[in-house]
């Protein structure tokens, strides 16, 4: 039994609150993780990862698990720059999903100020796969064991960048190198090209004067055509 | 086209009380009326001029669901390398794209017009056919958009289905005799070639060496989706050219294919509409199920084609005769009368002429052939064209006069 | 270490989408400061934005703090502010909120579609709880067209498929009609009672008394001032006794009166049973629901910002129009 029971009618937004667009990736559904203790259960599975995020910046989480909670933790920062501290609902919304009280603050002093000014179009949070030693997980059915776990962490967090994207391309690496080849030639070619353009331009023959498309090329081709012939001009 | 009926003879033929026939060897012109297939064999037979005819259930062991593609095929999509690339090459490489290309990324979730990327093609070599009672057009790559409802002129409600026509274009003509070679009597006609159209341009980079060789002779970016379509000779079109909505005209009958929804594996309830069984009364267990599946006595078995659970959808379907009401030529749109195209929001179609000829109305040689080049068009096309019974929403409101 | 590279691609996409979404904010920026600095150019714009700021007043009391400390509230955006409330007064313009099934193109076509439509007809700004008069063309009534008059007991649907229902008590039976209303069969839609009412939806008038949905056909239009706040009905429907048409008890009725000593004591039971098993306490803070239930702010300004303009246009035209025609001259007498 669902609760409110569903009526039949055609869907519409609703209406009542006006909500940041989110800047990571939406699944039309949530996941579909297991939920033990009910609806309720796991929104507090949910705010736990939330809560751990908000104090620690950057933690260890099971990957679909984070990733369904990076949602949360967006959604709740984007309420609470949208509205501040002093609007009851918020507040209540930042007790709910932070529940130690220490760290509510830290919501609004301290990433607030943080995203305020932050560039339109970039997501608060950052979610990236953890490497995963499956020998641990030989024994366990899951065919999935290599994406256990991802570690969830806050933007303009102080700890030093993890490795992996933002560590910077290997310059040495074997396509690098012949790809920067590739390019030089490509861009020395450029050159030449254009060199034997201009040589030819100082070198244009004078063009037959019967021929009107060679007539037309030079002038083309030199840039302030001292004459016009008689075709031109028509 | 290949001819749907096909397996259902093979069927026949597998059947224990198909060996007779198997054994006549040729098989006539097969007609299908509700589940009853009348087989008419040929002349020379042991029983000529005879009339056969066997039940057959709709459902069979054919396979008609494939989960992969074939191995002939090229492989699709490039593994992601793990190195990454320094910005320099980067730049570089996208360098290269755009110059040899232009533009190539089509992002169908984006406000876009679906208006094809800039053509290769500079002039046109091929000599333009002329249109002949049976000749075959080619048919054009659609994404299905969604569905909303429009009224007629006598204010009768109707649903429409939107597909959009993205960015199409012809890749590749086979001729007939090569058809013949490759395929022999798979197709219902012997002077068809096939001709190859792809849709929506993107990035080179995602993409295999293999498959990138299919664009080689057309110069275009490689398309996300290709399919082939059955023409006559001279309804060919040269390797490069761009396809609009405007290939149809509205008031046309068109043939829609493609794949169904994908649910999933279900059970009868949702798969056959069964009924169920009652909620209370005793019973336990068994809400859902679908209850007795056959007799005693010799037919103690499971027969053939029995509604069962299994996997529902994600099945080629093609829809005859559909009407297309409106088109919108600025954003490339077919609006086709009612909601029965298959597949969802997003899915790819592939739209062409129908074939049922005693059904289209719409004199055939009025319809753009080969296909409609809007550059050569000596008027300005106009954004919108409507069926004449359906209501534009520019005019004023239904006003019904009374008789006198 | 390599799965962390293979991830590295998703997150480009978000940063690749930068440059876009700075550019589209630059242009609004621009737009707004014309519009503000010559109000005597386009007039229809800012008709439009101060309607907005007038319907600001009423309808957004979630803010409560806007008088606050900038530091404390710094979310500020002009744009936004002034086309939220449209949301309430042309709601149909929003999109299905459903992900799988939107497009842009489809919305941005049925949108055309729709002030196409509004190019003909006066749809009035109406709410659940308002009383209507509706006119459409109807083949089988004499003088063929028909006439009828209720109170919008729901609003379903959006865009091209937005419809709503009047309900009257005609000869001591109850009528619910459901109009489409972009159907182009209707000639005209009168707001005759302008109100709001305290629920979404009035669907329980279908089990009170029938004074409380019993309309005269001949009612005449209640004029009322075009800049005050919509005013909220705060009436009290008393149920009938049971049996109901629906569970009632199951939605939080804010228009009905105390209806506790109707409920049988397994009722109660089975209601907080109903209760705990959905999550009933904590579902409003399931931030992600509401978010696939709505239409982002940025997205609602991009819409009402592209087509606020011919709205405004329309609107005043048509009631130009509109007041033209029920002007008579008075003639002398004798």
């Amino acid at each position: 039994m669902v609760f409110p029971p569903p009526i039949k009618v055609h869907a519409a937004p609703k209406l009542v609150n006006l909500v940041s667009k989110l800047n990571v990736r939406v699944l039309p559904t949530r996941r579909r993780l297991s939920q033990p203790d009910g609806p309720e259960g796991r929104l507090k599975r949910m705010r736990n990862i939330v809560t751990a995020l908000v104090k620690n910046e950057r933690i260890e989480v099971r990957y679909h698990s984070g990733d369904e909670a990076r949602g949360y933790a967006e959604r709740l920062i984007s309420e609470a720059i949208r509205y501040g501290d002093l609007h009851k609902p918020t507040m209540d919304l930042a007790k709910f999903w932070i529940h130690d009280e220490a760290a509510v603050p830290k919501l609004f002093k301290v990433l607030v100020p943080r995203y305020k000014q932050w560039p339109s179009g970039l997501p608060y949070t950052r979610m990236l796969k953890a490497p995963t030693n499956i020998a641990d997980y030989m024994n366990s059915t899951s065919l999935y064991a290599q994406h256990l776990f991802g570690v969830l962490e806050l933007r303009g967090n102080p700890f030093p960048p993890l490795p992996g994207p933002f560590a910077k391309p290997h310059p040495g690496a074997i396509h690098n190198v012949l790809l920067e080849e590739a390019r030089k030639e490509y861009f020395r070619s450029q050159t030449n090209i254009e060199k034997q353009a201009e040589q030819q331009t100082q070198a244009v023959p004078v063009p037959d004067e019967e021929d009107p498309l060679e007539q037309m090329t030079h002038n083309l081709l030199s840039e302030s055509p001292t004459t016009e012939s008689p075709e031109s001009k028509k | 086209m290949t001819s749907t009926l096909l397996p259902s003879v093979r069927r026949t033929f597998q059947t224990g009380r198909g060996q007779l026939l198997q054994n006549a060897g040729v098989v006539g012109p097969l007609w299908k009326l509700g589940n009853l297939q009348f087989l008419l064999n040929g002349s020379n037979t042991a029983f000529g001029g005879s009339v056969t005819f066997i039940q057959t259930r709709e459902m069979s062991k054919v396979k008609h669901r494939h989960t992969h593609p074939r191995h002939i095929w090229a492989k699709k999509r490039r593994e992601r390398n793990d190195q990454e690339l320094t910005d320099d090459n980067q730049s570089f490489l996208k360098k290269i794209i755009y110059d040899t290309y232009g533009p190539t990324t089509f992002d169908w979730r984006a406000e876009n017009t679906g208006m094809p990327f800039v053509s290769p093609l500079k002039q046109i070599i091929h000599e333009r056919g002329v249109w002949e009672p049976r000749s075959i057009r080619t048919g054009v790559i659609a994404r299905k958009i969604g569905i909303h409802p429009m009224w007629d002129k006598e204010g009768k409600r109707m649903l429409t289905t939107l597909l959009q026509v993205t960015d199409n274009h012809v890749l590749k003509y086979i001729p007939p005799e090569v058809v013949q070679r490759n395929y022999g009597k798979r197709f219902t006609r012997q002077d068809v070639g096939l001709l190859l159209v792809g849709a929506e341009s993107a990035d080179p980079q995602r993409f295999t060496k293999e498959y990138l060789n299919l664009f080689e002779e057309s110069g275009l970016p490689p398309k996300t989706k290709i399919s082939r379509f059955m023409v006559t000779p001279n309804a060919k079109l040269q390797p490069g050219t761009p396809l609009f909505a405007t290939h149809f005209k509205v008031g046309q009958l068109v043939e829609i294919f493609g794949h169904t929804i994908d649910h999933g594996f279900q059970g009868v309830m949702k798969r056959w509409g069964f009924k169920g069984m009652p909620a209370s009364h005793g019973v336990t267990k068994s809400h859902r199920r679908g209850g007795n599946t056959g007799g005693g006595g010799e037919k103690a078995r499971i027969w053939p084609g029995t509604k069962l659970p299994g996997h529902m959808g994600n099945r080629w379907r093609k829809l005859k005769g559909q009407e297309i009401v409106r088109i919108n030529t600025k954003y490339n749109v077919l609006y086709i009368r009612g909601p029965a195209v298959m597949g969802e929001v997003g899915s790819f179609v592939t739209v062409c002429d129908t074939f049922m000829s005693s059904v289209e109305t719409m004199d055939k040689s009025t319809i753009p052939f080969p296909t409609h080049y809007p550059e050569e068009s000596e008027e300005t096309i106009p954004e919108e064209y409507y069926v004449p019974n359906l209501f534009n929403f520019g005019e004023p409101s239904i006003v019904f006069e009374e008789k006198r | 270490m390599l799965k962390l590279f293979r991830y590295g691609f998703a997150e480009l996409s978000s940063i690749s989408q930068l440059s876009r979404c700075l550019s589209i904010g630059a242009c609004s920026r621009a737009f707004t400061s014309q519009a503000r600095r010559d109000p005597s150019e386009t007039d229809e714009a800012t008709a439009a934005i101060n309607e907005g700021e007038r319907l600001n007043l009423e309808s957004d009391s979630t803010r409560t703090n806007s008088n606050a400390d900038p530091h404390q509230n710094p979310y500020k955006n002009e744009m936004e502010e002034t086309f939220a409330p449209f949301r309430f007064v042309y709601p149909e313009f929003l999109p299905d909120p459903t992900i799988k099934w939107r497009n842009r193109v489809r919305e941005k076509l049925e949108r055309m579609d729709m002030l196409k439509r509004r190019s003909n007809i006066d749809i009035p700004e109406f709410y659940v709880g308002s009383i209507l008069s509706v006119t459409l063309s109807d083949r089988n009534a004499p003088g063929k067209t028909n006439t009828f008059v209720g109170i919008c007991i729901q609003r379903e649907g959006t865009a091209m498929r937005s419809m709503f229902t009047l309900r009257n008590v005609v000869d001591g039976h109850g009528v619910e009609i459901t109009f489409d209303l972009y159907n182009p069969t209707i000639l005209n839609i009168t707001c005759l009672r302008l109100e709001k009412r305290l629920d979404e939806n009035l669907r329980y008038l279908r089990d009170a008394p029938p004074e409380y949905s019993t309309f005269p056909f001949d009612m005449v239009p209640e004029l009322r001032n075009p800049d005050a706040p919509v005013p909220i009905n705060t009436l009290k429907v008393k149920l009938n006794p049971k049996p109901w048409h629906a569970k009632w008890q199951l939605w939080d009725l804010k228009g009905v009166e105390d209806f506790s000593h109707e409920l049988e004591s397994r009722e109660w039971r089975k209601l907080n049973t109903w209760k705990f098993s959905e999550g009933y306490e904590t579902a409003k803070y399931d931030l992600m629901k509401t978010y696939r239930s709505t239409i982002p702010a940025e997205e609602q300004t991009e819409i009402y910002s592209e087509v606020h303009q011919q709205l405004a246009k329309l609107t005043a035209s048509l009631r130009k129009q509109k007041r033209k025609r029920t002007f008579v001259k008075p003639q002398k007498t004798v």
